[in-house]
């Protein structure tokens, strides 16, 4: 029994290893400068080059990169919140009799390959003057996340039990008071699992955001990066600074929650 | 998979739409703008040349020169064979990582995080990183390749038509086996133990167990993982456009780096022709699905 | 109706974006440029922007410095959304954009100031669209301490014969050097330099332009033959391993800081990196460049012929409301003094007329071994992927540029795909 599970631990570790080894050979990089890299590329950083962060961040537009990710994200993540948590409560509780259609029809959006909207998304963002604006990737980014967010919060909201929503009713709550204090309170783990969801892919998006932003002002972190690494050519050891800075608030995220969004999770797939 | 759930919904009698309305409207308001209409757009555009200044109809023109395009049904055979062996790969072995993590394995937690890692950074980023792991001179498969005196198997694997391919799925997996291992080990620890324990008082093997009790109670969450990798891959689009652009000769080449390049990096720019081949891939893709979850339901009636 | 729902919307949401704060300047011209990563030039442009400044300051140019696939992005995007700069950087290759009305008639410009065969690169429907600040040649560069350590004499015709040059390669090898630097990692044509500059020596410029425009077939016997030689050459181990994903920058090292090659094929305009400070990823102080001619080929119809190429140009655009400030900036350019200042600066020719008579120093030698290979040249005007366009272009550039020199692909069926998608 031992000896079977010192085996087990040994090919867990050599996994952990091929898992982390990446991130942590690029995290040791960043603190090395390009000519230490070249020397040895794998040796441990000594000195630590600390400085290579601040430089990252002020001479490559890191800064705006950062802030444009920032806005659409935490934008898009809020109103996806909003409407996904709004269109979910309703069709978990309200019988109708386009219910099912109109669920169905959003939650097939799930396989829709980007393809077949991201060509005249680019039309049609022109035409209405939001093309190459962080307001209109911000709507798209809405669009595109609204499907999964529905179904893992009807998911939730459908299991709250009928009763609940009777008593809150005798009780006087308006139909959008139940939605607030009821429904929502309760759901709050599927809430917070669409939210750091929904965080962490928008954060990484690109496609849209390569044909949707053009100009370097708009860029966001994951084009901040692409260009970044044009300009930096071989500049390894600074493109491993640049990486990182674009992954640490991710992985931040991830650590806070991580149980909550295993939770969430798991539960949409699971079932 | 569902519980009946109508029966639990509130089943009040009156329809009131004023709520209904208000409920939904902001999602299907979104939904319309964002996402219908433009569906509708592109399958309207696939029937026209869409210059900058200029739109004209030509019927199917575009779907005829489709059919003969050899780089499109390379890219279609690229990423159809992708969205094929990915889906096996990752859930095979997160399957086996959680078996073995289920027995309870000291510093669960700590392996759980680290494997979540690499789902947590963008394609983008795990392109770079891949592309110097795979890097000729100095990379770390060619480095431990040398070190082990096989240095004769060193290759720029990204830059050889017969390894270019494997080698970006390979980076897939390494990507998305840590994420379906930690959904595979929610499903086990929410299996009702007695079950399991009932199989060990039997003396059940371990082959034998996970055969006969454990995969069949975790069934629905394999194929939920099987759908939901196998829809990521035919999306597939920032990895390869980081790290190979499709190439060399297009054995990288996917569907959707193929209508980028059409669309606008192409010397034409012909909106048209792009959409035609995205129109086209949605069928597939709806085809594909549908044939999916079809022959998983067959299976389902099968051993029932 | 569908429609009709999205436009309404829209059109809700649009009353709510913030516009961004109104140019308060009289006259901002932006310009969007290539060359984020190639100091001298940036230098060069960037002065002249400072002179353009002080002598008109009711105008401002503001630059964004890209890389080149970044801002060919950027502006295939920007141009079709109506979005697009004043001013921006393009090579005479884009003719999708002449042909979509894109750029602006620049007729007005001081052309006398501009060589004849560069105005002729940027005409379209006789009337021309390009300002070519940048023109250049392929040269095949060389390491001349490694050349004598070898033992291999440069004749003072400076072109090697076929066997003499399969023999230099095998050499090289021989020594545990990599013959060529070169890597397609990020650009879609130096690999193609190799056969293009040999099937050019072997076909002449008339049946050589032929091929490039569908009118002879790639299964010709002749260009069978060159394409046959070029594979001896690879196969003999010309180029790095790395050569798939060796990036442009990276060959540039590469040749003459390390691991280094005996030889480069490249653009004349090698010198806009690799005469950078050597922590800029310049060639070392002590390096000993050389330049000879590209070899000959086996039964060459035209040995001395060979490719000059319109490069970097600055465009307007049609679109801008201030054409008269964008042709103003342009011919600020326009003068024998600024080509000779760009001959000098940046050590590249230009479509500028100039005299490289007038120049002093590493410049002056530079440009003698340039004149010195060029001598009694017969020009072909523009590198294949400049002439070739839609499908031809894309296969070519995945074959000659890519899988050919590689050696992933055999000559026949490379031949056999070429003629395929010329049809």
């Amino acid at each position: 029994m031992a000896v079977r599970h010192a085996l087990v631990l040994i090919v867990l570790s050599l996994y952990t290893a091929f898992a982390a080894g990446p991130f942590v050979w690029a995290a040791m990089m960043s603190l090395r400068t390009t000519t230490e890299i070249t020397a040895d590329h794998f040796a441990l950083p000594d000195p630590l080059h600390w400085e290579k962060f601040p430089q990252a961040w002020f001479t490559s537009n890191y800064q705006i990169y950062f802030t444009n990710s920032l806005q659409v994200v935490l934008a898009a993540v809020a109103i996806l919140t909003v409407v996904g948590a709004m269109a979910a409560h309703c069709f978990a509780r309200y019988r109708f009799r386009l219910n099912r259609i109109f669920y169905f029809v959003i939650f097939s959006t799930i396989i829709f390959p980007p393809q077949i909207t991201i060509i005249s998304l680019f039309q049609i963002l022109v035409q209405y003057g939001l093309y190459n604006s962080l307001v209109g990737l911000t709507f798209v980014y809405v669009a595109i996340q609204l499907p999964l967010t529905i179904y893992i919060l009807e998911s939730f909201f459908a299991r709250i039990p009928a009763d609940l929503f009777d008593a809150a009713r005798i009780d006087g709550y308006s139909d959008w008071e139940i939605f607030w204090r009821v429904s929502l309170p309760i759901a709050l783990p599927a809430v917070a699992t669409t939210v750091i969801l929904n965080f962490i892919l928008l954060w990484n998006e690109f496609l849209y955001a390569v044909v949707l932003i053009t100009e370097e002002e708009k860029r966001t972190l994951p084009l901040g990066i692409q260009r970044f690494m044009g300009d930096q050519l071989e500049d390894v050891g600074m493109i491993a600074t640049g990486l990182m800075i674009a992954v640490i608030p991710v992985i931040a995220v991830y650590a806070f929650f991580s149980e909550k969004l295993i939770q969430g999770m798991t539960a949409g797939a699971v079932k | 998979m569902r519980e009946a759930m109508p029966a639990k919904r509130h089943g009040g009698l009156r329809q009131p739409w004023g709520t209904i309305t208000a409920f939904l409207l902001p999602a299907l308001t979104v939904y319309a703008a964002f996402t219908a209409y433009p569906a509708f757009r592109t399958l309207w555009n696939s029937f026209h040349k869409v210059l900058p200044r200029r739109e004209e109809f030509i019927g199917l023109a575009n779907y005829t020169e489709l059919l003969q395009d050899e780089i499109f049904w390379r890219a279609v055979r690229n990423t159809i064979t992708w969205a094929c062996i990915s889906p096996l790969v990752e859930v095979t072995v997160a399957l086996l990582l959680a078996l073995a993590l289920y027995a309870r394995i000291p510093g669960a937690r700590f392996f759980r995080i680290a494997w979540f890692t690499p789902v947590l950074m963008s394609y983008i980023v795990v392109g770079i990183l891949w592309v110097w792991i795979y890097n000729y001179d100095w990379g770390p498969i060619n480095v431990a390749l040398r070190a082990l005196g096989l240095g004769g198997l060193a290759r720029a694997w990204l830059g050889d038509p017969d390894t270019a391919l494997p080698a970006l799925i390979f980076i897939t997996s390494w990507m998305w086996v840590g994420f379906n291992m930690v959904v595979l080990l929610a499903a086990l620890h929410s299996l009702p133990k007695e079950v399991i324990e009932a199989a060990e008082l039997d003396n059940c093997g371990w082959g034998a167990k996970l055969v006969f009790v454990v995969l069949p109670l975790v069934r629905a969450t394999l194929l939920n993982l099987v759908v939901l990798s196998f829809i990521g891959k035919m999306k597939i689009f920032d990895l390869v456009w980081i790290t190979t652009k499709g190439g060399p000769l297009w054995a990288t080449e996917t569907v959707s780096t193929y209508v980028y390049k059409r669309a606008f990096e192409w010397t034409t720019f012909d909106l048209g022709y792009p959409s035609t081949i995205a129109t086209l891939w949605f069928v597939i893709v709806l085809g594909a699905v549908l044939a999916l979850t079809r022959a998983f339901r067959l299976r389902e009636k099968l051993e029932y | 109706m569908l429609a009709f729902l999205a436009r309404l919307t829209l059109a809700v949401v649009g009353l709510s974006v913030l516009t961004g704060p109104t140019h308060a300047q009289q006259k901002e011209l932006t310009l969007w440029t290539h060359w984020a990563a190639e100091q001298i030039k940036r230098d060069y442009v960037e002065a002249a922007i400072r002179e353009f400044e002080t002598k008109n300051p009711a105008i401002k140019i503001k630059p964004t410095w890209y890389e080149k696939t970044a801002l060919y992005a950027a502006l295939k995007t920007a141009l079709r959304a109506g979005q697009a700069p004043d001013l921006f950087y393009a090579e005479p290759d884009q003719v999708e954009y002449m042909e979509n009305g894109f750029l602006l008639d620049l007729s007005d410009l001081n052309w006398a100031a501009i060589e004849p065969w560069a105005k002729q690169a940027w005409t379209y429907k006789g009337k021309p669209y390009g300002f070519p600040l940048e023109a250049w040649t392929v040269e095949l560069y060389y390491n001349r301490k490694m050349m004598e350590e070898l033992g291999v004499a440069v004749p003072a015709a400076l072109q090697l014969t076929p066997d003499a040059f399969l023999d230099l390669v095998k050499k090289a090898k021989a020594k545990g050097w990599t013959p060529m630097a070169l890597g397609v990692g990020d650009r879609p044509f130096p690999g193609a330099h190799l056969t293009h500059e040999a099937l050019l020596k072997k076909l002449g410029t008339e049946d050589y332009d032929k091929l490039l425009k569908g009118k002879l077939a790639w299964t010709d016997p002749r260009v069978v033959d060159t394409l046959k030689y070029v594979r001896s050459l690879t196969a003999a181990g010309l180029l790095p391993a790395t050569f798939t994903s060796l990036k442009l920058g990276e060959a540039h090292t590469y040749f003459h800081t390390n691991p280094r090659a005996l030889m480069f094929l490249n653009g004349s305009w090698y010198t806009s990196r690799a005469f950078n400070a050597p922590d800029k990823g310049g060639q070392p102080v002590d390096f000993a460049l050389g330049i000879m001619k590209f070899p000959n080929v086996p039964g060459a119809a035209c040995a001395d012929c060979r490719t000059i190429a319109v490069g970097g140009s600055y465009v307007g655009n049609a679109d801008t409301k201030h054409k008269k400030e964008v042709i103003a900036f342009l011919n600020s350019f326009a003068t024998v003094e600024k080509g000779n200042e760009w001959l000098a600066k940046v050590q590249v020719q230009s479509g500028i007329k100039s005299d490289p008579a007038k120049l002093t120093g590493k410049a002056a030698d530079y440009f003698k071994m340039i004149a010195a290979t060029n001598a009694g040249a017969t020009y072909y005007f523009g590198i294949p992927i400049q002439v070739m366009q839609g499908k031809p272009k894309e296969v070519f550039t995945q074959i000659i540029n890519n899988a050919f020199p590689a050696g992933s692909i055999g000559v026949e069926d490379a031949a056999k795909q070429l003629q395929a998608a010329a049809n």
